[in-house]
């Protein structure tokens, strides 16, 4: 059956923020399923519940109800420490801000998550490098992120999202912050690595540009799912 | 003001109302170190002021003093004195001190009480006595009551309060013991408590003079004379004239000049202290420093949107520096209360350190007023409210500097920075080359400022360092620490953090070296101390038991032993040798040193001494000893840049006289000087009373393999019926010293103590500023995988990194700092050469404790750091 399972599977999620006495619902009965090897954008306007469900998605936050399986793991049910190895192992993240840390080299920053598992550094490093060259930026590796322009850095971002082969890469408004040049080329770098290395990719956006590249898209509207277009595969 | 006083209110104290904890530990470095200087400046000034006060009382109306230039005279001289009478009153005085044995059950110690000997009806004029009456209490006697009630040879009157706090009253009999013998007086009378009696706290009796030359055992001499000046002669002129009219064996000089003497003792000592307590007070200005940068970094964004609503940058700037003086005021006000209460423990500590004569120290003890005068409180304010300034200033400047449009920096940017290291290398070494100029340097006074300047350089050389130490151990650390198993990534990121956060980080860093230098310093030097006093002891202590009377304490060279005792003690069949020695005050160039007596034939026989210069003088000595010469002690011949060979020109019963010293003598039981002569030569020259002048000391020798305890206690009761002597063996004089010695240096380490904490409270609270500088890094590292775990590894590597740069640096510095202070310091202020002795076991401990020590400050900061809410820094974006 593992054919059929979902890299993700969400059922009736939902999330509510309290603070005193005022609670915001962001999240109010979310549903659906992500395949092996989907892309799928998700839309819909500010405040829609889309990065909540990134973060959900992402192992990063936990519901108020309803329940999220990640290939095969029920996200309820794991610790705080397991968690955070299922995000090593298996979730790469791409932020808008790129959020590249500024104290490392950009090999380092991609070695990164394989060096949070543990693994001997120089064999981290050299899959760093081989993914360095694949995103075109063997020439820079031993450079600090300052020095890298909006869409290096975005395309070392990419490359540290993949980096540990995860099943699942989260993406928040990966384009928000490059002109449209780099715009696409971030895109076509991820639909690539989508299709090369069969990863389920999820991209918050506004645009619909950005989700033009998507085989399907998930649009959000007050904290409900309010339509799906595009085939689930 | 009223946009500027608003957002102080808003903007400012509502954030140190957040951050309570922080405010307190900033508020309380600040205090500390206003407290320590306060406190000494205090306990200066009220014990110095006691002294005068004392002195003066004491004194009453006399104007000028007539002594002896050798010590006590002969009264017979007063004969020749008649002119004196043109110049005004003259009272001749006998001056000493008795101990009352408060607990009959502890025969060594008691209350010590100046006993004034006087001729009541000539010193009338002079001192202004009030008895109580007798029979009435509420009157007072006359000045025939009070003739009359000492005609008794027994008399003795005391303070209305000493007399109260003993329980005794007029008719009761009371022991004194004088020298070594116990004498029994009847209470004739008290002193209303007011004038003369009230000084010294009340440790003031009197008694005719001519019964206490009989006490004393003085008879035929004074101690001085008294000189009230008539209306109309002026002072200066009256000594002047007086200075030529006076036999050779007198001088006059004034009653001031003795609590000059004392001044100069104790401020010596007081400067010192000061300036290890300055060091306090720059730990807490390092807090200053670092709670204001904290405050810019947690508040960047809120400065931004002041910034983009039109807020102009010298508000900007006023804000936080008025954030330092919300801090640094209250500050010094806790300080200055403090230092109230901190006064009485250095007024201990500087009475039991500072070997004087009693008289100080009773000052010292009763010296209770420590009320802040306008002094203190603008001492306090005037050193550390400039200071809290300049520590606020570069924050504050740095508030000024964030755009308006600017919300998170982070870290952005710090990295690369922190690599131009060689201006301030090139500066470190400039002033490093400083401190070895200035450590060549004479004293000034007797001060050694330029040795202290020398420090704070060395200091300042030493946190010039401290960017690039932090960022070599950053590199070092992390291509060591990636080879230990689970702390691959942490350490990269642990070195990586701290590289890039050099600037900010080396601050704290430098207040942490510093304070650990400083400690390792005063380590190495009072180990160094402890071991060549262990050493000279060990050469110099050859007798088997030591005696002296129970009236002669390390403060209070007065009382000597009766020849009737030394034969005594001469006679047991185990001793060998009674070797006598004579301690006295005396007069050298203006200052006071200690003039001593003993048979160098004793000397040499059982190498008692032992020698600076020339090496090997036995016979040189032996030699010494026919022709008149001296022998002086370390700290005489640098406090007076004497040498072998040279002349000391001392006064003598028959006039000034020039000795020529034979050898030098390390001694390290006095700090003021002392010239040493043999017994031969004192009695020619020092000795009023002749062959009958006493001893002051006993060293006895025992024939071999005798059980000194065993002699001790036969001797004890040999001479207990007659004599209040104290007799101890070698051992328990050995253990004795190191204990005095090891007490006396507890209120140095107490301020170290004080600046180390003060130093790792900077610490945690530098870690905590640089979390909240990278609360984002922290919150993707979660994102990318990182456990708590790892987060914590993290921050503790940071802090042990912190750790091991400060504590090396500390102890490269302290080395420094120890040869300073042993070699420039220590010789300025007191003379005495130290041997440098590395303590190694305690580096090995201090640096053991410092890493665990700053690991476990590391694990605050890490468990905030573990608790960063990840999704919602990254979502702040």
């Amino acid at each position: 059956m593992a054919g059929n399972q979902p890299i993700l599977l969400v059922e009736d999620v939902e999330k509510v923020y309290s603070s005193g006495s005022s609670s915001v619902a962001a999240l109010r009965g979310v549903g659906f399923r992500l395949e092996p090897g989907d892309f799928v954008a998700l839309m819909g306007p500010s405040g829609c519940g889309k990065t909540t469900l990134l973060h959900l998605a992402g192992a990063m936050d936990r519901p108020t109800a309803g329940r999220l399986v990640l290939d095969g793991d029920d996200l309820g049910t794991l610790g705080e420490e397991e968690l955070a190895r299922l995000r090593r192992r298996k979730i790469g993240f791409v932020f808008q801000f790129f959020n590249l840390l500024p104290t490392l080299t950009v090999r380092e920053n991609v070695a990164l998550p394989l060096l949070l598992e543990n693994l001997p550094k120089k064999e981290c490093l050299e899959r760093a490098m081989e993914l360095l060259a694949r995103v075109g930026l063997d020439r820079r590796t031993a450079h600090y992120p300052s020095e890298l322009s909006g869409g290096e850095m975005q395309r070392a971002a990419v490359a540290r999202a993949v980096v540990g082969k995860p099943r699942l890469v989260l993406a928040d408004e990966p384009t928000g912050s490059l002109d449209s040049d780099n715009g696409t080329r971030v895109l076509e770098l991820l639909k690539e690595l989508n299709r090369e290395l069969d990863i389920t990719l999820v991209v918050a956006t506004h645009s619909e540009e950005v989700a033009g590249y998507a085989s399907r898209r998930i649009v959000l509207r007050d904290g409900r799912v309010e339509k799906t277009v595009g085939a689930e595969s | 003001m009223t946009l500027y006083l608003t957002l102080l209110r808003l903007f400012i104290l509502r954030g140190l109302a957040r951050e309570k904890t922080r405010a307190s530990i900033t508020v309380l470095g600040i205090s500390l170190g206003v407290a320590v200087i306060v406190a000494i400046r205090l306990a200066n000034r009220s014990a110095l002021e006691s002294f005068r006060t004392a002195t003066e009382s004491v004194a009453g109306k006399t104007s000028l003093e007539i002594v002896g230039t050798t010590g006590r005279f002969d009264e017979l001289l007063l004969r020749d004195l008649l002119w004196l009478r043109d110049y005004g009153h003259i009272s001749p005085i006998v001056d000493g001190f008795g101990l009352f044995p408060s607990d009959p059950a502890d025969r060594e110690s008691g209350q010590f009480l100046q006993i004034l000997g006087v001729d009541m009806l000539r010193d009338r004029p002079i001192r202004d006595y009030r008895l109580l009456r007798l029979t009435d209490k509420g009157e007072r006697a006359t000045g025939r009551e009070f003739v009359r009630l000492l005609s008794d040879p027994d008399a003795i009157i005391l303070t209305e309060r000493f007399a109260k706090r003993h329980g005794l009253s007029v008719g009761d009999k009371m022991a004194l013991i004088i020298d070594d013998r116990e004498l029994r007086f009847s209470i004739r009378g008290l002193l209303v408590d007011e004038g003369p009696a009230r000084a010294l706290d009340g440790h003031l009796a009197l008694m005719d003079i001519g019964a206490a030359q009989k006490a004393f055992q003085r008879f035929g001499r004074l101690d001085r004379l008294d000189l009230r000046l008539r209306a109309g002669t002026t002072l200066d002129e009256a000594a002047k004239r007086l200075a030529t009219r006076l036999p050779a064996a007198l001088k006059v000089r004034e009653p001031s000049e003795r609590s000059r003497q004392v001044e100069t003792m104790i401020s010596s000592f007081h400067f010192n202290l000061t300036a290890l307590g300055s060091l306090a007070l720059l730990v807490g200005l390092f807090l200053i420093y670092n709670t204001a940068m904290f405050s810019v970094v947690r508040r960047r964004r809120e400065i931004g949107r002041l910034r983009a609503v039109g807020t102009q940058r010298k508000i900007v700037f006023a804000l936080f520096v008025g954030e330092a003086l919300l801090l640094g005021i209250p500050g010094i006000l806790i300080g200055l209360f403090l230092g109230r209460v901190m006064a009485t423990a250095a007024v201990n500590a500087t009475a039991s350190t500072v070997a004087t004569f009693y008289i100080a120290e009773v000052a010292l003890r009763s010296a209770s007023d420590f009320s802040l005068g306008a002094v203190e409180v603008l001492l306090g304010f005037g050193v550390a409210l400039p200071l809290t300034l300049a520590a606020a200033f570069l924050p504050a400047w740095e508030a000024t500097r964030i755009r308006p449009a600017e919300t998170s920096r982070g870290l952005d940017g710090l990295a690369g920075r922190g690599r131009r290291h060689r201006k301030k290398l090139v500066l470190s070494l400039g002033l490093s080359f400083l401190v070895y100029a200035l450590s060549t340097l004479d004293p000034v006074g007797d001060l050694p400022v330029f040795g202290y300047v020398a420090v704070l350089c060395l200091v300042f050389a030493a946190a010039l360092l401290v960017p690039v130490a932090l960022s070599t151990a950053c590199r070092v650390g992390e291509r060591i620490l990636r080879h230990v198993r689970g702390l691959q990534v942490e350490s990269l990121l642990a070195s990586t953090n701290l590289g890039a956060a050099t600037p900010r980080v080396s601050i704290s860093v430098a207040a942490l070296a510093v304070s650990l230098a400083m400690t390792v310093a005063i380590a190495i030097m009072v180990g160094s101390f402890r071991r060549t006093v262990i050493d000279w002891l060990g050469q110099t202590m050859k007798a088997d038991i030591y005696v002296r009377p129970v009236t002669l304490t390390s403060t209070l060279p007065a009382g000597t032993i009766s020849r009737e005792a030394i034969e005594t003690i001469g006679e047991d069949p185990d001793v060998v040798d009674v070797d006598t020695l004579i301690r006295r005050d005396f007069e050298y160039d203006g200052r006071r040193i200690t003039l001593g007596a003993r048979s160098f034939e004793v000397l040499v026989r059982y190498g008692i001494l032992h020698f600076k210069s020339p090496s090997g003088p036995r016979q040189h000595v032996l030699e010494s000893a026919k022709n008149d010469r001296v022998l002086v002690s370390e700290s005489f011949s640098l406090r007076f840049k004497k040498r072998p060979g040279d002349l000391v020109e001392i006064s003598t019963l028959t006039g000034r006289k020039s000795f020529e010293i034979a050898a030098v003598f390390y001694d390290y039981s006095n700090n003021r000087g002392v010239v040493l002569v043999d017994h031969t030569t004192y009695r020619r020259y020092f000795a009023a009373d002749g062959e009958r002048e006493k001893p002051t000391d006993l060293a006895v020798f025992l024939k071999p393999d005798r059980d000194a305890t065993e002699v001790k206690e036969r001797l004890i009761r040999a001479t207990s019926g007659k004599h209040r002597l104290l007799f101890r063996t070698n051992a328990g004089v050995f253990e004795g010293s190191l204990r005095i010695f090891d007490s006396t240096f507890a209120i140095t380490y107490a301020l170290q103590v004080i600046a180390v904490t003060v130093a790792a409270l900077g610490v945690i609270s530098t870690l905590i500023t640089l979390l909240l500088e990278r609360r984002r890094e922290t919150a993707v590292l979660r994102f990318l995988g990182a456990t708590v775990g790892q987060l914590r590894k993290v921050v503790v590597l940071e802090a042990l990194l912190i750790g091991v740069v400060s504590q090396g640096l500390g102890i490269v510095v302290g080395c420094l700092l120890a040869v300073i202070l042993i070699f420039v310091i220590n010789v300025q202020s007191f003379g005495w050469t130290i041997q440098f002795h590395l303590p190694v076991s305690y580096l090995f401990q201090s640096t053991f404790l410092t890493l665990l020590a700053t690991a476990v400050a590391g694990f605050y900061p890490a468990a905030r750091a573990a608790s960063v809410q990840a999704v919602q820094f990254v979502s702040e974006e």
